[in-house]
C-alpha cells in the first residue's frame, strides 16, 4: 500500500487560551474561519500535505487546550513533536508575556532539537493591538526563532508560517532528506524514526542524537 | 392512524406495544412518583435511567432537583451578583462562553441567546465565588449551559452548585491529576469486555485523552443534538459519578470493528475515537453501560486504574464512601466472591497477568447479561445507587 507522502512529521500549536490556535489550524488545513469557534478541550490534530523541494511532506498538526490546568494533559504530546508554534494574540499583552512560560515548558518536555517558531495572531485587529511588532521580533531573536504576525481571519501569513516551520523541521533532518533524494522510491516516516531513535536514546544516552544533526 | 392502538393496550409487557403508549404510561408514573409523600426518589431515579429518560424538559425541571436533593426553596432566594472586575476566573469564563454559540438552539434569536450567555457567566462565577475550593476548567461551561437551557437561572445555579461539589468535584481540583486518574478507569473496563480492543489500543499508545472532553462535559461538548445531551444527563444524574466513564467505554466497544480496522497508530486511533458518531443508539448504550457498572463496579477496577499511574491516595474518598453504601445485592455479592477467589488464586501462583481465556469468558458473561437481563441489570444499578439521595452526607 503506497503512502501518499514521503515524510511525515508532527507539529504542535501552543499558547494561551483564545489566541486563535484552532482558527490558525482551520484556516491552514481547510481554508475556513469560524469566528465562533468552540474551545478546544484536550488535544486533537489535523493533517495537510505540503510539497517542499519536490518532497511530499505530510504534516500532522496537534492543537491543544490553552488553559493552564490542561498542561498536565498536553505536555505528554510535546515529546512527539518535531516543530512547535508558540502563539500569542497581538491584542493581549498577557498572552505575549506567557510565551516565556510556554517556551520554558517546551525546553523541559519537548525533544532537544525541536524547531520553534513565534506567531503573533490577530494582526487584523489593529485598533486593539497591545503588542508591537518590534516586541515580537525582539523576543523571537532572543530565542533564535523565526517570527510571523498572522491573521486567521484575513488569511494573512498563514501558509507562510506553517510552511516555514515545515521547512525548518526538514532542514533539521537534512541527512535523511538527502538519503531520500538518493532513493526516490523509499519512504521515510520521520515520526516513526524519531520514535525509534527515542528508544535508542533511552538505552544509549545522548549518542543517538548525532545521527540526526 | 395505525391499528396497533387496541392491540397495544392489551398486549403483554414484551416491548411490542408502541412507544407512544409506553411514553404516556411513563409520564403518568413520573407524575405519580412526584406527587407521592415523600416523593418517590427511587422511582424517579429508575425513570431517569430507563428507556427515554425523563421524556421532556418540563419533567426534567421537576425531577432533576429531586435527583440532586435540591430543595425548591432555593427559588425564593435572590441570587447575589458577582463582581466581574478583578475576578480571577472571569477572563477564561468569558472566552469559553463567547465560544459556546453552538450549544444554543439554532433558531434562538441573538438577543435571547446573549441574555442566556450573560446568565451563564453569572452562574459560573457565583458557584466559584461561593466555593473557593472549586477551580474552573474549560468544559465546565458546557455542563452549566445544559442546565441553563433546561431550568431557569436560580434552579440552574443550585443544581450546578450541588453537582460541582459532588459529581464534578474531582474535575475541579487545583490540578487535573484526579481527572487523569478517573480516565484511568476506561481501559480496564474495555479490557474486561473486549481484550482485543484493549490490546490494540495499548499497542497504538492512544491513551485516554480522546475521552477527556466526554468525561468532564458529560458529552455536552461533543454531541450536537441537545435531546441526546439531556437524555444522557438524566442517566448520569441518576447514577454513580463514574458512570460517564462506563458510557465512554461502551462507545469505544460499540465501535469495536472500526477501531480494529484503524491503522494501529496513536494519532489515527485518537482521531477516530475523538470523532464521536452522532447517530449512536443511546438507549442501548445506556443499558449496556448500566450492565457494565454492575458487572465491574468501580471498587473492583480501582486497583487497576491506580496502577496505570501514580496517584494521590486521597482521590475518590467520595466514591469509596459511595460504594460502601451500596446495598449488597446478589450480583455484587457474586462479583465480590469471584474477585476474592481470583485474588487468592493469583496470590498463590503469583501471576500478575490474567490468562486471556479467562477474560474472554468474562466477556461472554457480560454479553449474555446485556442481551438477556438488560432491564433487570438496570434495576440493580438503581438499587445500588441508594446512596445518592444522601449526597449531603459527603463533605
Amino acid at each position: 500500500m503506497a503512502k501518499q507522502y514521503d515524510v511525515l512529521f508532527r507539529l504542535l500549536l501552543l499558547g494561551d487560551s483564545g489566541v486563535g490556535k484552532t482558527c490558525l489550524l482551520c484556516r491552514f488545513t481547510d481554508n475556513e474561519f469560524h469566528p465562533s469557534h468552540i474551545s478546544t478541550i484536550g488535544v486533537d490534530f489535523k493533517m495537510k500535505t505540503l510539497v517542499i523541494d519536490g518532497i511530499k511532506v505530510r504534516i500532522q498538526i496537534w492543537d491543544t487546550a490553552g488553559q493552564e490546568r490542561y498542561q498536565t494533559i498536553t505536555k505528554q504530546y510535546y515529546r512527539r513533536a518535531q516543530g512547535i508554534f508558540l502563539v500569542y494574540d497581538i491584542t493581549s499583552e498577557r498572552s505575549f508575556q506567557h510565551i516565556m512560560k510556554w517556551a520554558s515548558d517546551v525546553d523541559e518536555y519537548a525533544p532537544e532539537k525541536v524547531r520553534k517558531i513565534l506567531v503573533g495572531n490577530k494582526s487584523d485587529e489593529v485598533d486593539k493591538r497591545q503588542v508591537a511588532t518590534e516586541q515580537g521580533i525582539k523576543l523571537a531573536k532572543a530565542y533564535g526563532m523565526d517570527f510571523f504576525e498572522t491573521s486567521a481571519f484575513t488569511n494573512h501569513n498563514i501558509t507562510e508560517t506553517f510552511t516555514r516551520l515545515a521547512e525548518q523541521v526538514l532542514a533539521a533532518n537534512k541527512k535523511d532528506l538527502d538519503l531520500l533524494r538518493m532513493s526516490v522510491n523509499d519512504e521515510i516516516n520521520l515520526a516513526a524514526l524519531e520514535e525509534e531513535e527515542g528508544l535508542c536514546d533511552s538505552a544509549a544516552g545522548d549518542q543517538g542524537k548525532g545521527c540526526w544533526c | 392512524m395505525k391499528s396497533s392502538r387496541s392491540a397495544g393496550a392489551s398486549s403483554p409487557v414484551n416491548g411490542k406495544e408502541d412507544w407512544d403508549t409506553r411514553r404516556k404510561r411513563k409520564s403518568a408514573d413520573i407524575a405519580q412518583a412526584l406527587s407521592a409523600t415523600p416523593v418517590d426518589v427511587a422511582a424517579l431515579r429508575r425513570m431517569a435511567i430507563s428507556e427515554g429518560g425523563l421524556l421532556t424538559d418540563e419533567i426534567r425541571c421537576q425531577v432533576w432537583p429531586r435527583l440532586l436533593n435540591v430543595p425548591l426553596s432555593v427559588l425564593d432566594q435572590e441570587p447575589e451578583t458577582v463582581e466581574r472586575e478583578n475576578n480571577k476566573d472571569y477572563n477564561q469564563v468569558l472566552l469559553d462562553v463567547q465560544r459556546s454559540l453552538r450549544r444554543f438552539p439554532p433558531g434562538m434569536p441573538d438577543e435571547q441567546r446573549e441574555g442566556l450567555q450573560e446568565e451563564l457567566i453569572d452562574i459560573i462565577l457565583r458557584v466559584l465565588k461561593r466555593n473557593p475550593q472549586l477551580h474552573y476548567y474549560q468544559g465546565y461551561h458546557d455542563i452549566v449551559v445544559t442546565f441553563l437551557l433546561v431550568l431557569e437561572e436560580r434552579l440552574a445555579t443550585a443544581l450546578v452548585e450541588k453537582l460541582s461539589t459532588h459529581h464534578l468535584r474531582d474535575f475541579m481540583d487545583p490540578t487535573m491529576d484526579n481527572t487523569k486518574h478517573i480516565l484511568n478507569y476506561l481501559m480496564p473496563i474495555i479490557d474486561r469486555v473486549n481484550p482485543e480492543v484493549h490490546d490494540f489500543m495499548q499497542q497504538a499508545e492512544v491513551g485516554t485523552v480522546f475521552a477527556l472532553s466526554w468525561l468532564i462535559t458529560w458529552f455536552g461538548h461533543v454531541l450536537s443534538d441537545f435531546r441526546h445531551v439531556v437524555r444522557l444527563y438524566d442517566f448520569f444524574l441518576a447514577c454513580h459519578p463514574l458512570m460517564p466513564i462506563y458510557f465512554a467505554a461502551v462507545i469505544v466497544l460499540y465501535r469495536e470493528e472500526e477501531v480494529l480496522e484503524c491503522e494501529c497508530d496513536m494519532a489515527m486511533v485518537h482521531h477516530l475515537l475523538s470523532q464521536i458518531p452522532q447517530d449512536l443508539p443511546y438507549e442501548t448504550l445506556i443499558s449496556r453501560a448500566g450492565d457494565l457498572f454492575v458487572q465491574f463496579p468501580p471498587s473492583e477496577l480501582a486497583r487497576e486504574a491506580a496502577s496505570h499511574e501514580s496517584m494521590a491516595s486521597s482521590t475518590f474518598k467520595d466514591f469509596d464512601l459511595a460504594s460502601t453504601q451500596q446495598r449488597p445485592d446478589s450480583v455484587l455479592r457474586r462479583r465480590r466472591r469471584q474477585k476474592q477467589a481470583a485474588l487468592e488464586s493469583s496470590a498463590a501462583s503469583s501471576v500478575v497477568a490474567q490468562p486471556s481465556a479467562a477474560r474472554r469468558f468474562v466477556r461472554l458473561a457480560v454479553m449474555g447479561l446485556t442481551v438477556a437481563l438488560g432491564a433487570a441489570a438496570l434495576a440493580v444499578v438503581n438499587t445500588a445507587l441508594e446512596w445518592a439521595p444522601k449526597l449531603d452526607l459527603f463533605p
